[in-house]
């Protein structure tokens, strides 16, 4: 291979002093301008991003709770939070709750997978070619602003009371939001960044996998991000308005249900769980990535996150 | 456009014109030859289109008119910016290189590591670039560009953001690559001494349009250091010069 050759030590070059010299010169510099490694402290992260949060949660309850003893109002106007959580218990037993969330969570990832395949070559192809950007960008703004819920009543007189109605709404909640953050991601790769990859010898192929893709990664997350909360948004809001047919029984559906029998209790048991779920999957799932992937190219700011 | 030339000139140019669109002229009427193994500093003030010739020397661009010859292999560039991937360790960013250059997976961890060791930055392979000082930047990129193998390193005023005391050392660390290695180095730059320093000949370039404005070969070139006299006494002269093609300008 020529390239070992031409990296061959000519005899003695090693030992020259001047090279040596030369090694302990930078190694020394190297020292001075860079810092030491600091060891992320997982006790300090813990008193800072997990304690606060509980903290103002369990301040919030006790108000609650204050609130309802003090006053004493009517309970199917304002249930304390004994009954909520009492409704949420009786929802366990009855299996509607386990139901109702195993429903909803596997629409919502479905519908968020499938969003991720169709939006993921789109956006890539909208950044890439300036002609359809220009031509679809806008539009797909556009629906990014229109509430995937608009969608509901032409959904339901083209699809029926299915699955394929829900599906529907769901991606058109979430493929716009994914595009966009993958075309605002891809804007902000460096250029010359690119103009290595083609230095390098990086075909059109190879410059997109290989380089643009990676490098866009920020704002392709950010964009999933977004698009996870749409699509769990719309599928709430198809759940409660698309109810009956071939249609399972999500979380939507259970709101709507509790509403019907005007339990009050019931219906705020429901929207903690939907809550609780949306603030789940933001802290196991995206949370991680994103400050895995933020710390990897030294974008994150001190420890505070 | 490139062809191998028979003897050992590795870089022709020959009438070289460029413009951009409807544009003024950047560059006009630059002969040039390269020989293999030569240390070439191409030495100007803003606007003489230094980085346009080395960007249609490396073939990232196209001559209005004229003719570049380069070796087949064609060649390695380095920029001012570092612009290593940001995602990728030191390690990674050479790796990427290799790959690119189509060696297989098993010999690019070693190949890597190998390259990374020549300038003095074995230690640092598994740190990313925001870990890493500007001036271990500049060499992972160095080794990143020795990676390519190409035979013509084109280098577009790489140390120009880093201090001086950096500087000195990657100077140092450079002659001693280009030693070891004989690849054919073609340095822009606007700072005459990195010039006096580095290059066995100083093209001095005039602005708008870019042309040859002069030459300087320097016989004896181991050993020089930015504070030796020869270099001093070489920078005056060159100095002269460049202030009498700037002032051109004023008329």
């Amino acid at each position: 291979m020529p390239h070992d050759a031409l990296l061959e030590e000519p005899p003695g070059a090693t030992t020259h002093p001047e090279n040596d010299d030369l090694r302990s010169l930078e190694a020394g510099l190297d020292r001075l301008q860079t810092d030491a490694d600091r060891a992320p402290n997982a006790w300090r992260r813990f008193t800072t991003s997990v304690v606060p949060p509980i903290v103002f949660v369990l301040a919030l309850i006790a108000a609650w709770q204050l609130y309802v003893v003090i006053t004493q109002p009517r309970p199917d106007l304002a249930p304390g939070p004994l009954e909520v959580a009492a409704a949420i218990g009786g929802a366990w037993e009855s299996g509607r709750l386990q139901l109702a969330v195993a429903t909803s969570l596997e629409r919502g990832v479905l519908g968020f997978l499938i969003a991720v395949v169709v939006g993921t070559p789109l956006g890539l192809l909208l950044a890439e070619v300036k002609p359809l950007r220009r031509a679809i960008g806008p539009i797909i703004s556009g629906l990014q602003v229109l509430p995937s819920v608009a969608w509901v009543p032409a959904a339901i007189i083209w699809f029926g009371l299915t699955d394929a109605t829900v599906y529907f709404v769901v991606l058109m909640g979430a493929v716009p939001s994914i595009v966009n953050g993958l075309i605002s991601g891809v804007d902000q790769v460096p250029p010359q960044l690119r103009r290595v990859g083609t230095v390098l010898g990086a075909g059109p192929g190879r410059l997109a996998t290989l380089v643009v893709l990676p490098a866009a990664l920020p704002g392709y997350v950010a964009g999933l991000k977004q698009g996870w909360a749409f699509s769990w948004r719309s599928l709430m809001a198809a759940e409660i308005i698309a109810v009956g047919g071939t249609i399972g029984f999500g979380l939507g559906s259970m709101l709507d249900q509790s509403r019907e029998l005007a339990d009050l209790a019931g219906v705020l048991a429901t929207i903690l769980v939907i809550l609780a779920i949306g603030i789940l999957i933001e802290l196991v799932v995206f949370a991680p990535l994103e400050r895995r992937m933020l710390r990897r190219r030294g974008l994150l700011q001190g420890g505070a996150r | 456009m490139s062809s191998q030339t028979a003897d050992h000139t590795a870089i022709r140019i020959e009438r070289l014109g460029k413009r951009f669109g409807a544009g003024p002229l950047v560059l006009d009427d630059v002969n040039l030859s390269i020989e293999a193994g030569e240390f070439v500093c191409l030495l100007g003030a803003s606007g003489c289109g230094k980085s346009t010739l080395l960007n249609l020397i490396a073939g990232l661009d196209r001559p209005t008119a004229g003719t570049i010859d380069v070796p087949t292999q064609g060649a390695a560039v380095m920029f001012q910016e570092s612009a290593l991937m940001p995602w990728l360790t030191a390690r990674q960013n050479v790796e990427l290189a290799l790959r690119l250059r189509g060696v297989p997976r098993a010999a690019r961890r070693g190949g890597a590591l190998e390259l990374l060791d020549t300038v003095n930055l074995a230690d640092a392979a598994e740190k990313r670039p925001h870990e890493l000082s500007g001036g271990m930047r500049q060499r992972v990129a160095l080794a990143r560009a020795l990676a390519q193998d190409r035979p013509v390193l084109l280098m577009d005023e790489p140390f120009a953001a880093l201090d001086a005391i950096t500087r000195d050392l990657l100077h140092e660390e450079l002659e001693r690559v280009w030693r070891r290695t004989g690849r054919t180095i073609v340095f822009v730059t606007h700072n005459v001494r990195e010039a006096a320093r580095l290059g066995q000949r100083v093209v001095l370039m005039s602005s708008r349009p870019g042309r040859v404005a002069g030459e300087w070969r320097i016989a004896e070139t181991e050993g020089r250091r930015i504070e030796s006299p020869e270099v001093a006494a070489l920078s005056i002269e060159i100095t002269t010069q460049l202030r009498k093609e700037i002032r051109r300008n004023a008329a």
